[in-house]
């Protein structure tokens, strides 16, 4: 092969070392760094630091607004999840197995969330909730953060149905199965990998956003990223480091939950 | 030719529109109990309709399906109680070959006692005893579909639809299968309406065979019958080889047909099924393995014949088959057993005479 590594040569072969080297540094830089000083002693910031503890973890705890903020993200993206799976079920069901007009209309209408600036969303989705008085409600922020996780939910679910083969649907049917027999033994167990996916990446949208969030939040009813990001506007203090550590860490953790429960199906159709 | 009381399941003047388009129409079919009956049709010909009509996944514009004297309009595929294995591989992947057989039983809420014992079974039936626990991605295609029978039999269906299987095996495995499927078939004694594109195949498995085409059954009969006494020029040409020779029809006074070859040889035909209108072009079809060469002799031919020129040969081992032109430029093929040793071969460029004898003639004409 023309790309092959091994046979490039090694001036070629150091270059691209090199090239992908700074890559990973400039991607994980930043993560390093801020969970370095998040276990750094000094108030300022210094880096490197000069001594190491976990104070700021302990100020977390003791600080108002932290834990419960850190709370509602959890309780937001968990929902938010759950309901984007369903949805985009039946939504991708209807888009895949449907024959109707415009469908290729509503396909691109489902999508449009994603491709549209999220500021603008988010304003467009603060106009509406402020007047409804959802804003600073947990339905609020669940409705919003939905807005914008359903377009993955919708595209992760509808590419493994496109694999899917609905033959074995009429197999199940001439087994003697139920419809509803049919959806919950042989249609979502063949698709599990792409609900799993959307799932993830759903929880990951709402856990993830700011934009959206900050027009949804009111005192005292805040996500963990606004309410880092509202910190931050105040003053600078390694307590900030120590929440965004603990994000990545919580983020880390739901990432390499869904990567084990994919291996352990192995051979199946992936999305 | 059968006693309604024969019919175990019976198809009654079905038809299938799809808008503008006839599917299929006047499919009536008597299938006995116990029968492997095959719908055999090129791509198209409304074999498969007929079959997914029977299976409840499609409805007939009009017509009846009764099984065992019951109406199944209206029923759907689940309460049919009906076996079915389909051209694709269908196996549940996300469940193992043992739950992929129990499927249906556990959909009939049987005891996980009688559930355990009847897969055994199943597995055994199908040779595959000790892959209970594999995935279906594990497994070969020709084992996949074996446990696609294993699952559609589990349940002791009454019969069982089978829509071109092996048709994504190759030859070997398919020929495999096939000897399978027969010994399956004598084992259980299930009724089978089969669906298959080849012919093969067909003569191979079926005590019956169901020609469709454009839509409609052409013939109705067992492999011998079918090779035999074809009843349209379809059939004719659809299994088995065949030669059509373009004839003059005209009548004797005593009521016997002649037929007047392109070259004015004069043929009398076998015991004509259909009736052949007097005066009119018709297709005389002989099989290549009933015709022979023989030297051009100046006595009157015994049966009917026609003088040729050797254009090919082919030696096959136990056939040799030839390639030979009429006087008004045909190709006919010509096969003859080489099982002696003894035959004459002819070579390119001899004069000969193809003979036959008169009853393995078949006239055809066209309506």
């Amino acid at each position: 092969m023309l790309l092959d590594f091994s046979r490039m040569g090694w001036p070629l072969q150091a270059y691209l070392l090199f090239v992908a080297v700074l890559a990973a540094v400039f991607l994980l830089g930043p993560i390093v760094f801020i969970v370095a000083l998040s276990f750094g002693s000094s108030q300022w910031l210094v880096f490197p630091p000069p001594n190491w503890t976990t104070h700021w973890y302990q100020q977390l705890w003791v600080e108002p607004g932290w834990l419960e903020a850190t709370w509602n993200s959890l309780k937001i993206a968990f929902i938010v999840s759950g309901l984007s799976v369903m949805l985009g079920f039946f939504t991708a069901m209807a888009l895949v197995r449907g024959s109707f007009r415009g469908k290729s209309i509503l396909r691109a209408f489902f999508l449009t969330p994603m491709v549209m600036p999220v500021v603008v969303l988010a304003v467009a989705l603060y106009a509406l909730f402020v007047r409804m008085g959802l804003t600073g409600t947990l339905l609020g922020f669940v409705l919003s953060h939905l807005v914008i996780a359903l377009p993955f939910s919708i595209i992760a679910i509808s590419n493994s149905l496109e694999s899917f083969d609905f033959a074995l649907e009429d197999a199940a049917r001439i087994c003697g199965a139920s419809e509803w027999t049919v959806r919950w033994r042989v249609t979502i167990p063949s698709i599990r990998l792409g609900l799993g996916a959307a799932a993830l990446f759903s929880f990951l949208v709402s856990w993830d956003d700011v934009v959206v969030a900050i027009f949804m939040s009111t005192p005292g009813a805040e996500t963990l990223p606004v309410r880092i990001w509202a910190a931050l506007r105040q003053d600078l203090s390694p307590v900030i480091a120590a929440a965004s550590t603990l994000l990545i860490g919580i983020t880390l953790f739901f990432m390499l939950l869904s990567a084990l429960l994919g291996a352990r199906t192995p051979k199946s159709s992936a999305l | 030719m059968q006693k309604p009381h024969d019919a175990f399941l019976s198809l009654r003047d079905l038809r299938k529109t799809y808008g503008a388009t006839v599917a299929i129409e006047h499919v009536s079919l008597d299938i006995r109990q116990g029968e492997f009956m095959t719908f055999l049709g090129p791509s198209g010909s409304g074999k498969s309709t007929t079959l997914y009509i029977t299976a409840g996944f499609e409805d007939p514009t009009q017509g009846l399906v009764l099984l065992n004297q019951k109406n199944l309009h209206g029923v759907a595929p689940s309460k049919r109680n009906i076996g079915m294995v389909f051209q694709r591989y269908t196996l549940f992947p996300h469940l193992s070959v043992a739950e992929n057989i129990a499927f249906p039983l556990r959909v009939r809420k049987w005891s996980e006692e009688k559930i355990r014992e009847k897969t055994a079974k199943m597995l055994k039936l199908i040779h595959l005893d000790g892959f209970g626990g594999r995935k279906p991605a594990e497994l070969s295609g020709g084992q996949q579909q074996r446990i696609a029978i294993a699952r559609a039999l589990a349940y002791d269906p009454p019969i069982l639809l089978m829509d071109e299987p092996l048709s994504a095996l190759d030859k070997k495995l398919r020929e495999e299968l096939q000897t399978e499927l027969r010994r399956i078939h004598r084992e259980t004694g299930v009724t089978v309406l089969y669906v298959t594109h080849d012919q093969e195949e067909a003569l191979r498995l079926s005590d019956r065979i169901a020609v469709f085409n454009k839509g409609k059954i052409e013939q109705v009969g067992t492999g011998v019958e079918l090779y035999e006494h074809p009843s349209t020029r379809f059939v004719a040409s659809f299994i088995g080889n065949s030669n059509f020779l373009p004839v003059e029809v005209s009548r004797q006074a005593s009521g016997e047909f002649v037929l007047t070859l392109p070259d004015g040889a004069k043929v009398s035909t076998g015991k004509p099924d259909h009736d052949l209108a007097q005066g009119r072009a018709a297709m005389l079809m002989v099989r290549p393995d009933r015709m022979r060469l023989e030297p051009i002799s100046t006595n009157e031919p015994k049966g009917p014949s026609v003088a040729v020129k050797i254009r090919d040969r082919s030696y096959l081992g136990d056939t040799i088959q030839y390639t030979v032109v009429t006087s008004w430029d045909q190709e006919l093929n010509v096969r003859m057993n080489a099982s002696h040793g003894q035959v004459t071969l002819w070579n390119c460029g001899d004069t000969a005479s193809v003979a036959w004898e008169a009853s393995c003639g078949m006239a055809y004409q066209d309506k």
